[in-house]
C-alpha cells in the first residue's frame, strides 16, 4: 500500500466524516431529531433499502435524522491517524477502515441533504437523478445478474475535453457498461462535458449524472449494495457478503479524471472495499497486488501517455484497458463478417469451380499458428494483414497464407495453445463460402466466389478468430490479436518458426507423463446411458471416445468449472506400477454411483477402467494366444475372439468392469503405459488392419521403445487370421514374443 | 426355518422441503423424503407429492376433445380455468405463458403482469408459471410474472443451462422459487442445481425438471433418471436433492393416443378412457420414481392421481 | 458374488468346441458371466467346474416358465433393483382372470376379444399373455369345464386358480399338458397342491396372507418336496403395502440372496383397487415395481394398450433405446411439395421431431435412417448417421418419386454433412435444419418455399 495514498485518504476520511458530523448536528438542531430522511430521484423513484450502504453494512435502518447519530459515532470510530513522517507500514486494513468510514459519512451528508430538501441537486438549471430507485435497481440488477451488463464506471471527475468525454462514454456503452457521473474537477464535471455536447443521460441511456458533489459517489455503492441484497441473497448487516458479492459479481470500478484530492483517495478507498479498483488518467501511485479486488487495486494511467495517435485513440485505450484490468468479458453477439455466419456452414464443401481462392493444400503453403503472448504485447482486437488481400489474388489460385493468433488472459496457459488452435477448424467453417481442413502446416482454405462478391477478405478471417476465441474461450482468454500473412517469403518464414514450435509441443506431450502429474481428468459426459461409467484421463492416456485428452480435460475444466471433466487428485500412490491411486479409486466410487471400488490405469486384468459405449477400440485376451487383440470400431470383421466388434462392446459396454475386456482409444495403444502390468504392446497379438496403417508410425515407434523393433509384422490382422484356431500357427510362425511370456491368466 | 430379515437402507440424504405460497396464500410444502418414493417403512416423507393443474394464459386451440368436454367454458378464460382447477383438487396451479411465444402471439411483459395478477386473485393455491420456452421472451415475461406474485412465492421456469440467470435473478430478488429443467440428463440437471446455487439462488428454492417423456414416448428415461435423482440425492449428493417436478400432463396431450379418436386402430380402445388412462399411468409411473409435483391436465386423470397418492400415503 | 468371465473360463475346457454355439469358451464366458446363457449349454464342463459355477450362476430370482407352446410366458431372472443399473429381463406377464361362474357364452367372447387382441408398437406385434381361470363356483367339473372352453380357444398360456385340490386336479387332467401355472398353495392345502404340480410338471404359486415368513417357509417346504417352479403371492393387495412388500421381496433376493422368496410374484390389482381406472393404476405400479404375472380382472382395448405400452417402455434395455423401424414415414397428411426431413431410428429423437413437426401443423415426410438406435450426435460420431446412409434411403425409399420437390433437410447437428451428401444426391439441394427438433417449426416457416 502506498503510503501517499494511505495518508491522501485517510485525511479525506477524516475531513468527510468531520464535514458529516457538522452538517448532522446543525441539521439535528434546526430540523429535530425526527425530520424524516428518504432516498428518492428526481422522478420520485425511492427505495425500501432506507440509506443503502448504511442499511447494507450496518443493518442499521435510518428513517429519520436521529437515526444517522450513531452512524456518525460509528464512523468516527473506524477512523485511523494520519501515518507520522517517520513510519513506514502496510497500511492497508487502516486505509480500508477509513474508506469505510468514508462512505458512512458520504452517505450521511447525502442523508441529511435530503432531510433538508436540497437533494436531488439543481445545478444551472441542470437536475441531477439522485440515488437510483428500487424500481430502475432491480431492473439493472437483473442484467447485472444475467450478465448483459457486465458492471458500471463511476467516473469521477472531468475529462481532458468534450470529445474525449464522449468517446469514454461511447466506449464504455459499447461494452454494456452502466455509467455513473459524480463530482467535478476544477469546477468542471463530465456531466458538464456531456451536456454540452447535447448527449442525453438518464436511466434510458444508461448514463446517470449522481450529483456535482464527490459525496453522491456514493449512490454508485448504494446501488451495488441494494443488487447484493436483492440479488446475492444477502442480509442486511452481513457486510462481509455485500462486499464479496461485488467483487465477484459486479464487474464495476471507479474513474478518476483529472487531479485526485484527498477527498477523493478516500472515496477511492472506499470503493477499494467493495473490491472495485480504481483507474485514474493522472499520475497517482499504483497499487497493484491483488487481494482485496480481483485484480489490482489503483492503477494509474497518465492520459497523455497513453499510446495512440491522438486523444480519441488514447480515450478507446483508457477504456479498454480499464475493462481489461477490471477482469470484464465482453461476448460479441455476431460474427462480424458479410455474409452469414453459423454452425449450417460447416458441411459445406468449396467446388473447384466456385474457387475465389485457395491457401494450401498439394503442392500450396499455409499454417495457423496461436500463440501465447503477455499481456500487453498483445492488443485485442487488433487485425492485420500483412501483404496482398484477396482483391488482388486472380481467380481461382492458389495462394500462401499465415494465419498467427495472439492471445493473452490471466488464466491461459501455454499448453492450451493446441487446444485453442485445434478450434479454429470448427471456428472458421462456420462462415458461408469458406471450407477449412486440416490443421498446423497443413490447414488447407477454399473460399467461395460468393463470399468475395459478398465482400469477404483476409481480415475477415481474423474478424472469426476473434470473436469465437472470445465467446467460446472467454473464460481462459482475455486479449486476442490476428495477423495474416499473405506475403510468400515472409508466410515462408513464419511457417518454419511455427514447425519448431509444433515440435516443441511435440515434445512437450511425450514428455508429459503421468508421473509429472498430480491431477489427472475425468470425464463422465456418457453417464446419461452408462451411469456408472466414469473415464479418468490420464497424460498417456486419451478418454476411451479419442476426443478428450488430459490437456483438452484441462482446459475443459477451465472453461466450465461444473462440467463433466472434473479434476481427480492422484492422491497417495497405491501400486504405481498398476496405476493405482487412492484418489482416482476414491473419484471413480463416488463418481459410479458407488459401483466400482478399485480402478487401475495400467492393468487389463486387475480392475481394468469401465466401459461406456463410444470407445474407438475394445480391447480382449486370447488365452490361447497368451495375449491380447484390438479391434476397432471401424472394423466390422470377426476377431480371433470369436466376437466382432459390436458384440465385445455389448458385453464390456455399459460402464461395467470386466476384467480381460476394455474399450480404448486409439492412442493408447502407443502410449508407454499401455497395458503395462501385462506387459505391453509385446501383448499385442492381433490388430485391426485399419488401425495397423492408421497408426503406423507411432506403432512402430513404441515398438522400438519396447525394444521389439520388428513386432509389427508379428501381429496379425483380419487379413490373416480371423479364428483363434489360426492365431497360435501364424504367431509360432513370426516368433511372437507373447507366446515365451508368463502366462495372462 | 428360514427367518426373514427385511433388509433396510440407510439413507444419509434427504431431499430439500420446498415451500410455495404463503403472504396470504395457501401454503405448500414439496420434498423433505428421507426414503425412496413410498417406502415409508425406512424412512419419513412428510409431505406427500403434489398435483399441479395446467391452465393456459389464452384458450387453447385444436385441444383434443376429453379435454374440451372436461373443462368446457372455463379454458376461455384463466381465472375462471384456475377457479375450476381448484374444484377439481389442484394443489398448485401452473400457468403457462403460451401467448408469449413468438408464433403463439408474442404477448409481453404486461400481459404476463396481468395474466399473472388474474390468476392470484382467482385462486388462494400456489402458483408456477412457466414462460414459452424462448430465452428471451422467458426473460422479460417471466420477470413481469415475478414482480406482480412478489411476496407470494411462487415457482418459476424453465430455468435452462444456456438461459437461466436472469429468471434465477428475479427469483432470488422476489423470494421466489426457480425450476430447473434440463433433457433428461442426471449429470447436466446436477450441473445446472450447481449454476443456480453458485449465481445465488437458495437449494430450498429449486426445483428440478429433469424432463420425462409420455408412456409410449420415452417415459422410460423420465423414470429412471427420477430413481437416480434419487438414489443419489439420498445417497448424500446435495446438489440432487431438490424436488422433482414433471410435465405428465402436456407430454401425454401431444400423442397421439391422448389426442386422437378417429382413424386409429380399434385395439386402442374408448378415445376417452384412453387419455384418461394414458394420463393417469404417466403420472403415477413417474410419482413412484420420485417425481414430487406431477402437472396434469384431464380432471378425471387428477382425481386418480390423487387418490392414488392418498392411498400410496396409506390414507 | 457373481463371478467375472476370466474366471468363469477357468473352469472351461478351453476347447473351443464350439457346441455351446460360441465360437470360443472365452465367448461363452462372458456370456455367462452376463446371465444370458444357461451353464449347461456346455456338455463339457467337469463336475468340480460345474458345482462352482453354478452356486455363484444360480439367479438370485428362478427364471419360471408357464405354457408349453410358443407363446409361453418366461418370467423371473431379475438382477436388478432399478432399471437403469443394468436392464429388466422378463417383461411382465398380463393375463386377464375369468371366472368359471360366467355363462360359456360370455367366458367364449371374453377369450376370443383377449387372444385375438395385438397392437403394433414401434414395429414389434404386442398382445396379452395369458388367462387366469377361477373356481369361483366352488365345483370342480364346472371349472373343469371351464378350463376346457378356454383352453380350446386359446393358445395362450394358463393359470389354473382353485383352492379346492380336487378342482385344481379336475382342471388338470384337461389342461396338463399344456403346463398352467397351479394357483394357489396356501398352508392348508401345500401338500395337496405341491403333490399335483409335481405329478404334471407345472409351476406352483404360493399364497400367504400371513407374512413372508410363512411365505419363504412355504416355498421352502415346496422346494424340498421337489418342486422348484415357485410363484409368491405374499397375499397383499393394496397401493401402498403391495410397493413395500414387493419392494421387499426383491431386495431380499438379490441384495440378501434370499432363496426361500427367490421366486418372481403374481399381482391381482383388480382386488385392491375400487375402480377400473384404479386397477389400471395399480397394475401400472406392479409393472414398474416388482410384478412378474399381473392378473387383471377387467380388460378393455385402452387399459391393455396402457399396460402394454408401459411395460415395453419400463423393460427395454437402456443400453438398446427402442428403435424405429427404418422407413420414409408421413406425420400428418403430407403431399409431394411437403418437406422432407431425416433423422435417426432412436425412438425418443423419432418422437421429438415428429412431435414437433406435427404440433408446429407441417405435415411433413421423415426419413428415419438405419442408426442401431443411436440419437444423431452420437450416431454421427460413431460412424452410423453419414452421407451415404442418408443418401441410400432417399434412393431406397423413392423419395424422388413421392415429392414434387427436390429439398432433403437434415439435422443442424451433422451440418457437417452437407457438402459429402450434395456429391451423393446431386440432383437434390440440402438444406441444413436447427440443432434442436423444437426449431423445426420456425425453421420451416423462414425456409421453405413451396
Amino acid at each position: 500500500m502506498s503510503k501517499f495514498i494511505a495518508t491522501s485518504a485517510i485525511r479525506g476520511a477524516q475531513s468527510a466524516v468531520a464535514e458529516a458530523d457538522e452538517l448532522l448536528q446543525d441539521a439535528l438542531q434546526k430540523l429535530g431529531p425526527d425530520a424524516p430522511i428518504a432516498f428518492k430521484d428526481k422522478a420520485g423513484g425511492g427505495t425500501t433499502f432506507y440509506l443503502p450502504v448504511i442499511y447494507g453494512l450496518l443493518g442499521h435502518k435510518v428513517g429519520k435524522l436521529g437515526d444517522l447519530v450513531p452512524v456518525v459515532e460509528h464512523a468516527k470510530s473506524l477512523l485511523p491517524p494520519v501515518p507520522s513522517e517517520d513510519l513506514w507500514l502496510p497500511y492497508l486494513g487502516e486505509t480500508l477502515d477509513a474508506g469505510a468510514a468514508t462512505l458512512f459519512a458520504f452517505e450521511t451528508i447525502e442523508g441529511v441533504r435530503f432531510a433538508k430538501g436540497e437533494q436531488p441537486e439543481k445545478r444551472n438549471g441542470f437536475e441531477y437523478n439522485g440515488p437510483i430507485s428500487d424500481v430502475q435497481a432491480r431492473s439493472w440488477g437483473i442484467q447485472l445478474v444475467d450478465g448483459r451488463m457486465p458492471g458500471f464506471a463511476a467516473i469521477v471527475g472531468a475529462a481532458k475535453s468534450n470529445e474525449v468525454a464522449v468517446k469514454i462514454v461511447r466506449e464504455l456503452q459499447s461494452r454494456g457498461q452502466l455509467i455513473f457521473l459524480c463530482s467535478d474537477s476544477s469546477g468542471r464535471s463530465m456531466v458538464d462535458q456531456l451536456q454540452e455536447e447535447g448527449v442525453d443521460m438518464g436511466y434510458d441511456t444508461y448514463i446517470v449524472p449522481f450529483g456535482s458533489d464527490t459525496t453522491s459517489a456514493i449512490y454508485a455503492l448504494g446501488f451495488a449494495t441494494i443488487a447484493a441484497l436483492s440479488f446475492g441473497g444477502v442480509a442486511a448487516g452481513d457486510f462481509r457478503r455485500i462486499l464479496l458479492y461485488n467483487k465477484f459479481r459486479c464487474f464495476a470500478f471507479v474513474l478518476a479524471l483529472g487531479p485526485v484530492d484527498d477527498r477523493k483517495y478516500a472515496a477511492a478507498a472506499g470503493a477499494i472495499n467493495y473490491g472495485f479498483p480504481v483507474f485514474a488518467d493522472t499520475v497517482i501511485p499504483n497499487i497493484l497486488p491483488t487481494g482485496i479486488t480481483q485484480f489490482e487495486h489503483v492503477v494509474s494511467m497518465p492520459f497523455d501517455d497513453i499510446p495512440g495517435k491522438d486523444d480519441l485513440e488514447r480515450a478507446e485505450r483508457l477504456v479498454q484497458r480499464c475493462v481489461e484490468l477490471r477482469g470484464i468479458k465482453i461476448k460479441i453477439a455476431k460474427v462480424p463478417i458479410p455474409g452469414a455466419y453459423g454452425p449450417a456452414f460447416e458441411g459445406e464443401v468449396v467446388r473447384r469451380a466456385d474457387l475465389a481462392a485457395e491457401f494450401g493444400g498439394k503442392g500450396g503453403m499455409c499454417f495457423e499458428w496461436l500463440r501465447m503472448n503477455e499481456m500487453d504485447d498483445v492488443e485485442d482486437g487488433k487485425i492485420e494483414v500483412v501483404g496482398p488481400d484477396i482483391d488482388s489474388f486472380e481467380e481461382g489460385s492458389k495462394v500462401p497464407l499465415g494465419i498467427v493468433v495472439d492471445v493473452s488472459g490471466r488464466k491461459m496457459q501455454k499448453d492450451f495453445e493446441p487446444v485453442l488452435e485445434r478450434q479454429m477448424h470448427h471456428m472458421l467453417n462456420g462462415a458461408e463460402g469458406f471450407s477449412h481442413q486440416g490443421q498446423r502446416d497443413i490447414t488447407w482454405i477454399r473460399i467461395h466466389k460468393n463470399a468475395i462478391a459478398k465482400g469477404f477478405t483476409l481480415r475477415h478471417i481474423g474478424d472469426i478468430l476473434h470473436t469465437c476465441m472470445h465467446n467460446d474461450f472467454g473464460a481462459i482468454v482475455d486479449k486476442v490479436q490476428v495477423t495474416l500473412h499473405s506475403d510468400p517469403e515472409k508466410v515462408k518464414e513464419l511457417m518454419e518458426q511455427a514447425r519448431v514450435v509444433y515440435k516443441e509441443r511435440n515434445a512437450r506431450m511425450s514428455g508429459l507423463t503421468d508421473e509429472a502429474v498430480d491431477t489427472f481428468y475425468s470425464c463422465t459426459l456418457c453417464q446419461s446411458f452408462a451411469p456408472n461409467h466414469v473415464c479418468v484421463i490420464n497424460p498417456e492416456r486419451v478418454g476411451l471416445c479419442g476426443a478428450y485428452s488430459w490437456l483438452d480435460c484441462r482446459a475443459s475444466f477451465e472453461i466450465n468449472p461444473n462440467g463433466p471433466n472434473q479434476p481427480v487428485p492422484k492422491g497417495t500412490i497405491i501400486d504405481e506400477s498398476m496405476g493405482e491411486f487412492e484418489g482416482v479409486n476414491k473419484f471413480v466410487y463416488d463418481h459410479s454411483n458407488k459401483n466400482v471400488e478399485r480402478f487401475t490405469l495400467y492393468s487389463l486384468m486387475d480392475s481394468p477402467m469401465t466401459t461406456c459405449g463410444c470407445c474407438e477400440c475394445v480391447m480382449a485376451i486370447i488365452p490361447e494366444a497368451n495375449g491380447v487383440m484390438i479391434v476397432s470400431r471401424d472394423d466390422y470383421g470377426m476377431t480371433p475372439s470369436g466376437m466382432t466388434f459390436t458384440t465385445l462392446m455389448a458385453t464390456v459396454g455399459g460402464g461395467l468392469q470386466t476384467p480381460g475386456m476394455m474399450g480404448h482409444g486409439k492412442t493408447y495403444i502407443a502410449s508407454k503405459k499401455f497395458i503395462s502390468v501385462e506387459g505391453g504392446i509385446k501383448r499385442l497379438v492381433w490388430l485391426s488392419k485399419n488401425l495397423k496403417e492408421e497408426l503406423a508410425e507411432e506403432l512402430q515407434e513404441a515398438c522400438e521403445r519396447e525394444g521389439v523393433p520388428d513386432l509389427m509384422d508379428k501381429i496379425a490382422d483380419g487379413s490373416t487370421v480371423t479364428t483363434v484356431e489360426e492365431l497360435p500357427t501364424f504367431l509360432e510362425e513370426k516368433g511372437h514374443p507373447a507366446l515365451t511370456m508368463d502366462p495372462i491368466i | 426355518m428360514p427367518e426373514v430379515e427385511i433388509p433396510i437402507e440407510k439413507w444419509t440424504g434427504a431431499v430439500k422441503e420446498v415451500k410455495l405460497g404463503g403472504g396470504g396464500r395457501k401454503e405448500v410444502v414439496v420434498g423433505g423424503e428421507t426414503t425412496l418414493p413410498f417406502l415409508t417403512f425406512e424412512g419419513s416423507i412428510p409431505n406427500p407429492p403434489k398435483v399441479a393443474i395446467e391452465v393456459y394464459d389464452k384458450e387453447p386451440s385444436g385441444w383434443p376433445s376429453p379435454l374440451l368436454s372436461a373443462w368446457g367454458d372455463a379454458v376461455k378464460d384463466p381465472g375462471t380455468w384456475a377457479k375450476k382447477a381448484v374444484e377439481f383438487g389442484a394443489d398448485i396451479i401452473c400457468l403457462k405463458l403460451l401467448s408469449a411465444h413468438p408464433e403463439g402471439g408474442d404477448t409481453g411483459a404486461a400481459e404476463a403482469k396481468a395474466v399473472v395478477d388474474k390468476v392470484l386473485s382467482a385462486v388462494d393455491i400456489p402458483l408456477i408459471v412457466i414462460g414459452p420456452g424462448v430465452a428471451e421472451k422467458d426473460n422479460e415475461v417471466l420477470t413481469a410474472a415475478s414482480e406482480a406474485a412478489r411476496g407470494q412465492r411462487v415457482a418459476l421456469g424453465n430455468c435452462e443451462e444456456k438461459n437461466y440467470r436472469t429468471i434465477a435473478a428475479v427469483c432470488i430478488s422476489d423470494g421466489h422459487v426457480a425450476i430447473a429443467k434440463t433433457p433428461l440428463d442426471i449429470n447436466l440437471c446436477k450441473q445446472l442445481n450447481i449454476m443456480l446455487s453458485d449465481i445465488g439462488v437458495p437449494l430450498d428454492s429449486t426445483i428440478m425438471d429433469p424432463d420425462t417423456g409420455a408412456l409410449g414416448y420415452g417415459i422410460e428415461y423420465g423414470y429412471s433418471i427420477n430413481e437416480r435423482l434419487r438414489l443419489a440425492g439420498l445417497g448424500g449428493d446435495a446438489m440432487t436433492t431438490l424436488p422433482i417436478i414433471n410435465h405428465a400432463g402436456s407430454e401425454v396431450w401431444r400423442q397421439k393416443e391422448a389426442k386422437t379418436g378417429e382413424g386409429v386402430p380399434a385395439t386402442w380402445g374408448d378415445h376417452e378412457e384412453r387419455s384418461v388412462v394414458w394420463e393417469a399411468v404417466t403420472a403415477s409411473t413417474v410419482i413412484n420414481a420420485g417425481c414430487d409435483i406431477v402437472v396434469m391436465c384431464h380432471p378425471k386423470a387428477v382425481e386418480r392421481i390423487k387418490a392414488t397418492i392418498d392411498k400410496l400415503m396409506g390414507k | 458374488m457373481a463371478l467375472t468371465g476370466i474366471q468363469i473360463y477357468k473352469f472351461l475346457p478351453k476347447t473351443n468346441c464350439k457346441e455351446c454355439g460360441f465360437p470360443t469358451c472365452l465367448a461363452f464366458a462372458m456370456k455367462l458371466a452376463a446371465a444370458g446363457v444357461e451353464l449347461s449349454a456346455c456338455p463339457y464342463v467337469n463336475d468340480e467346474g460345474k458345482a462352482a459355477l453354478e452356486a455363484a450362476a444360480k439367479p438370485p430370482i428362478r427364471l419360471v416358465t408357464i405354457g408349453a407352446g410358443e407363446k409361453k410366458i418366461e418370467v423371473g431372472n431379475e438382477t436388478v433393483m432399478f432399471r437403469h443399473e443394468k436392464t429388466f429381463v422378463h417383461p411382465t406377464g398380463l393375463v386377464v382372470r375369468i371366472k368359471d361362474t360366467a355363462s360359456a357364452d360370455e367366458v367364449a367372447k371374453a377369450v376370443e376379444e383377449i387372444s385375438g387382441y395385438s397392437v403394433d408398437r414401434v414395429g414389434m406385434t404386442l398382445g396379452m399373455d395369458g388367462f387366469a381361470i377361477q373356481n369361483e363356483s366352488g365345483d370342480a367339473a364346472t371349472f373343469a369345464k371351464c378350463v376346457a372352453t378356454v383352453s380350446s380357444q386359446t393358445d395362450l398360456p394358463l393359470i389354473l386358480m382353485a383352492g379346492d385340490p380336487a378342482g385344481m386336479s379336475a382342471a388338470l387332467e384337461k389342461v396338463g399338458d399344456a403346463k398352467p401355472a397351479l394357483y394357489a398353495a396356501t398352508k392348508d392345502n401345500i401338500d395337496q397342491m405341491v403333490e399335483l404340480a409335481k405329478k404334471c410338471g407345472c409351476p406352483l404359486a404360493i399364497r400367504s396372507s400371513d407374512g413372508l415368513n410363512e411365505l419363504a417357509e412355504l416355498t421352502e417346504k415346496a422346494a424340498a418336496a421337489g418342486v422348484k417352479d415357485l410363484i409368491l403371492d405374499p397375499g397383499i393387495r393394496g397401493f401402498a403395502d403391495s410397493l413395500v412388500t414387493l419392494t421387499q421381496i426383491r431386495r431380499l433376493a438379490l441384495a440378501k440372496r434370499f432363496e426361500p422368496l427367490g421366486y418372481p410374484v403374481i399381482t391381482f390389482p383388480g382386488e385392491g383397487a375400487s375402480s377400473l381406472d384404479e386397477e389400471a393404476v395399480l397394475a401400472a405400479q406392479h409393472i414398474a415395481k416388482y410384478a412378474s404375472i399381473v392378473v387383471i380382472d377387467h380388460f378393455t382395448p385402452a387399459l391393455a394398450l396402457s399396460l402394454i405400452t408401459l411395460r415395453l417402455n419400463i423393460y427395454t434395455d437402456p443400453q438398446k433405446p427402442i428403435q424405429m423401424k427404418p422407413g420414409l414415414y408421413q406425420i400428418g397428411e403430407p403431399k409431394a411439395d411437403s418437406p422432407l426431413c431425416v433423422t435417426t431410428n432412436f425412438s425418443l429423437t423419432y418422437f421429438s421431431i415428429a412431435g414437433e413437426l406435427e404440433s408446429a401443423g407441417w405435415p411433413s415426410w421423415l426419413l428415419v435412417c438405419d442408426t442401431e438406435g443411436l440419437s444423431v450426435l452420437t450416431a454421427w460420431s460413431a460412424g452410423k448417421f453419414d452421407a451415404e446412409k442418408i443418401a441410400k434411403a432417399v434412393k431406397g425409399e423413392n423419395a424422388a418419386e413421392k415429392m414434387s420437390h427436390r429439398n432433403v433437410i437434415i439435422p443442424g447437428g451433422v451440418a457437417v454433412l452437407r457438402g459429402e451428401l450434395e456429391e451423393e444426391l446431386p440432383d437434390w439441394k440440402i438444406m441444413v435444419g436447427p440443432r434442436e427438433a423444437m426449431a423445426v417449426g420456425g425453421f420451416l416457416k423462414e425456409n421453405w418455399k413451396n
